[in-house]
């Protein structure tokens, strides 16, 4: 049975919150149930949702399964992978840029912006329509119940322009965020709460479109991360478009060189290359496709898992060198590693496997499915955060580190990576020049020597400072980051008690006022799909009553005057007409559908006669 | 310094922490910024029990986490919020050697590493020496001679590093009374030791390769 049951009439659908793993290539919801994290999903569905869109000529984007089928039909317009554009400006997405379909702008804020069909759409308003499927899907497996409250989860490696992103696609969507958590955190709370683990864990997490490594510690239910690091852009995609580099060599010869740049054909080659990747997990060679019927090309490659595993070992590489990082800023050697845990699809890669056994000597666990882990723990972690249990108790890291650029373009670092969170530090700054009232602020994460390296997060004024001699003002900068990793930094100086503070908005960010426009127009949406499925759903019900009061007729309209038999016949003709061509609106199909039970009632009452009639008489109802 | 509540306004119980009770779990809002010391309730000492140090973050943890209080109302969530963060910088001040003999050189009103720069002399020495060799293995391709004379000075500066702690642990135990010239003798190798830890920190960056550009 799909469904699960709550105890509606207690409330209790406002005591859950969801855990959603809003992935690169899937995203899935969970929630806690009964002692444990559950996958949710509707019957008969994985609950996956790819994270793809595809854009029709007209009507709403379809999303999830759907986007995916479309895709092979009409690459040009279906996104994917929208990820790895979060809290990114166009300039950083150059490499990613190749692989979409349409064309890239960026909006005021710096934030990009895919052109569909006429229209703009930043990453955090697509990443929203994952997560309304997501939760649309969710709160189907719950039976209907609406769940708003949701812990999402983000790379480890994500900074603060990206983290931001993610939380304004909650809100765009809907959402009531309660905590943004680390994907390899969130893999370990749902591994170490099965076994009741203790010891030294670290996480291997490769996604579709992101490498993550965290180092923990467990211990009667503390889950300690001690270090974390990776990259936000390596992934499962990284090693597709390795195959499609191939390819696209290999098809030079056969193809012009405007269609080895087009768009939909590299997104073909790319769908292709995929499929060939993952037949490769499971076999020692397989075979890449590619037909394009319009030009005449048939092309097929064969790819062994040596061919491959030479052109992927670069991406393993790195991956095992920010291993190497997290272990060192954990002051720990493979060997004290007691487990390792895989998590994400791309881990389902033979080599990917062997290379970390290798790399910290042990065998990797593979036996929590590496797609769902993650949801699983955010459901966790959603459970904690509810009150539902002190078992638990969570302590992450801040991944970066937060510092002030000084005089000559070097960094204060404030807080520094791998610091517990929340946390706080304070550091005294003063002026540089005689009867200087203003000090401005310039707040940046990353571990490079000089701010132009590291990214900023942005730049804020403390005004007001009374004249006073070079040196004279102490200043105190305090920085906060909270449980979800978000900073806050206020400075204060001492003589006056003049303080400013900022609540960091990241460059290539949304304002406030742009996630409240794509706020309306999201519910907007929301209504039109409300009432669509409405409508739908009317109709499908239309067409039952007019076949049964068809058949009613045909065993009962002997019994029924003339007007009542006029009333059924106009009732039938409107409820005919709604079942052809394009579908009315709601409104209209309520009307009739009304009309069509008020009309039929007493006909439903002389079949109810015959049913009595013939049960008394003994014959079946079939032969009445 | 003032001195915080005894007892937990709720149940009564003695305080660990100015900054909640850990019998009832009630968070506890201090009337002035609590030492690193202070928020652990500990008596300000260089020897530290790191066991114990741990047990107390971990229950404390579990009293002071914002995770536990979601639903409660937002100057509640806001003080879990303060209150778990400065028990994370209290930890990290407290279960670090170096920071931990920084924080009470300067508590007891000791020269800060700004007032005095200067490291033990017989340290100076082997500092241009070690130089060079760090020179020498970055000017090499990584495998070469040089690079792998680097394990051999890894390890000198271990030596160094452990060393240098035993002198600062003989200038701060027990606890010296304020402005004692041993806080001097103490600033002097934690100088020293920052000196090592940088170097150290060069040597693992060569091993690792540059350093990523995030």
């Amino acid at each position: 049975m799909g469904f699960i049951e709550l105890n509606v009439l207690n409330n209790a659908a406002q005591n859950v919150a969801l855990g959603i793993d809003l992935g690169t290539t899937n995203s899935l919801g969970a929630m806690w149930k009964d002692g444990r994290p559950i996958v949710l999903h509707p019957e008969g569905d994985s609950g996956y949702v790819p994270s793809a869109i595809h854009f029709p000529e007209k009507g709403m984007p379809a999303v999830g399964r759907r986007a995916r089928e479309l895709a092979l039909v009409d690459p040009a317009h279906t996104l994917f992978s929208i990820k790895r554009f979060m809290g990114r400006g166009l300039a950083e997405t150059r490499e990613d840029a190749a692989s979409v379909p349409c064309p890239l702008s960026q909006n005021e804020n710096g934030v990009v912006q895919f052109e569909m069909r006429g229209r703009k759409f930043t990453p955090q308003e697509l990443s929203a329509l994952i997560l309304m499927k997501v939760h649309d899907q969710a709160c189907k497996a719950l039976g209907g119940i609406e769940v708003t409250k949701v812990v999402i989860t983000v790379p480890a490696y994500f900074d603060e322009a990206q983290r931001q992103a993610t939380r304004d696609a909650a809100r765009i969507a809907g959402l009531d965020v309660l905590r943004i958590i680390n994907e390899p955190t969130a893999a370990s709370l749902a591994y170490g709460l099965d076994k009741r683990k203790q010891g030294v864990v670290a996480v291997y997490d490769l996604g579709g479109g992101t490498f993550d490594v965290s180092i923990l510690r467990i211990e009667e239910g503390v889950f300690q991360v001690l270090a974390t690091h990776g990259d936000t852009h390596l992934g499962g995609d990284d090693f597709d478009r390795a195959l499609v580099e191939v390819a696209r060599k290999e098809l030079s010869a056969l193809l012009a060189p405007n269609v080895l740049e087009d768009r939909a054909f590299l997104q073909s080659l790319r769908l292709a290359a995929e499929k060939c990747k993952i037949e490769l997990s499971n076999a020692p060679e397989a075979y890449m496709h590619l037909a394009m019927p319009e030009s005449g090309v048939q092309w097929r490659r064969n790819f062994t898992r040596a061919e491959v595993e030479a052109l992927w070992a670069p991406l393993i590489e790195r991956t095992l060198q920010s291993c190497q990082r997290a272990l060192a800023d954990a002051k720990l050697k493979a060997a004290q590693i007691d487990e390792v845990v895989l998590v994400g699809g791309s881990t389902r890669i033979p080599a990917v496997r062997e290379r970390v056994e290798r790399f910290f000597n042990r065998k990797p666990h593979i036996e929590l499915n590496p797609d769902e882990v993650v949801a699983l723990g955010a459901a966790v972690q959603a459970h904690v955060l509810m009150g539902g249990t002190r078992e638990v108790l969570l302590m992450d890291v801040t991944p970066l580190s937060l510092g002030l650029e000084t005089m000559g373009g070097a960094v204060a670092k404030i807080i520094n990576r791998n610091s517990t969170i929340p946390c706080q530090a304070t550091e005294g700054f003063t002026t540089y020049a005689d009867n200087q009232t203003g000090i401005e602020f310039h707040i940046v994460q990353g571990e490079r020597e000089l701010a132009k390296d590291c990214r900023t997060l942005g730049r804020f004024k403390l005004s007001g400072i009374p004249p006073m001699p070079a040196g004279m003002p102490k200043v105190a900068v305090r920085f906060h980051i909270d449980a979800n990793g978000m900073l806050t930094v206020t400075a204060k100086e001492e003589s006056t008690g003049k303080s400013a503070r900022i609540e960091v908005q990241p460059m290539n960010g949304l304002t406030d006022a742009q996630v409240e426009s794509m706020l309306n127009a999201a519910y907007r949406h929301a209504r039109d799909d409300f009432d669509a499925r409405r409508a739908a759903d009317l109709r499908t019900e239309i067409g039952v009553m007019v076949r049964a009061t068809e058949r009613g007729l045909g065993h009962a309209s002997g019994q029924l005057d003339r007007e009542t038999l006029l009333d059924i016949q106009d009732a039938l003709v409107k409820g005919r007409a709604a079942l052809e061509g394009a579908l009315p609106d709601a409104t209209t199909l309520q009307r009739v559908r009304d009309q069509l039970e008020r009309a039929t009632l007493p006909l439903a009452a002389a079949l109810m006669d015959s049913v009595a009639k013939a049960a008394l008489s003994g014959k079946k109802l079939s032969e009445v | 310094m003032s001195e915080f509540a005894a007892k937990c306004s709720k149940c009564g119980a003695e305080f660990e922490s100015p900054l909640g009770c850990t019998a009832c779990g009630t968070l506890a809002a201090p009337e002035r910024e609590p030492t690193p010391f202070e928020v652990f309730g500990l008596a300000p000492s260089f020897a530290l029990d790191a066991a114990q140090l741990r047990r107390k973050l971990l229950r404390l943890g579990r009293v002071l986490h914002p995770d536990y209080f979601g639903a409660a109302d937002e100057a509640t969530r806001a003080l879990a919020e303060r209150n778990s963060a400065r028990l994370h910088r209290a930890h990290d001040v407290l279960a670090d050697d170096a920071a931990r003999a920084d924080w009470l050189v300067r508590h007891l009103g000791g020269p800060s590493e700004n007032e005095q720069r200067e490291m033990p002399k017989a340290f100076l020495l082997e500092v241009l020496e070690w130089n060079e060799q760090l020179e020498a293995a970055r000017e090499s391709a990584p495998g070469s001679r040089e690079r792998t004379a680097l394990a051999g000075l890894e390890a000198e500066l271990k030596q160094q590093r452990e060393r240098a702690l035993a002198a600062v642990a003989r200038a701060l135990e027990p606890l010296p009374p304020r402005a004692a010239p041993t806080l001097r003798e103490a600033r002097s190798q934690l100088n020293a030791l920052r000196y090592v830890d940088n170097t150290l920190a060069q040597i693992e960056a060569l091993a690792l390769g540059a350093p990523s550009s995030h």
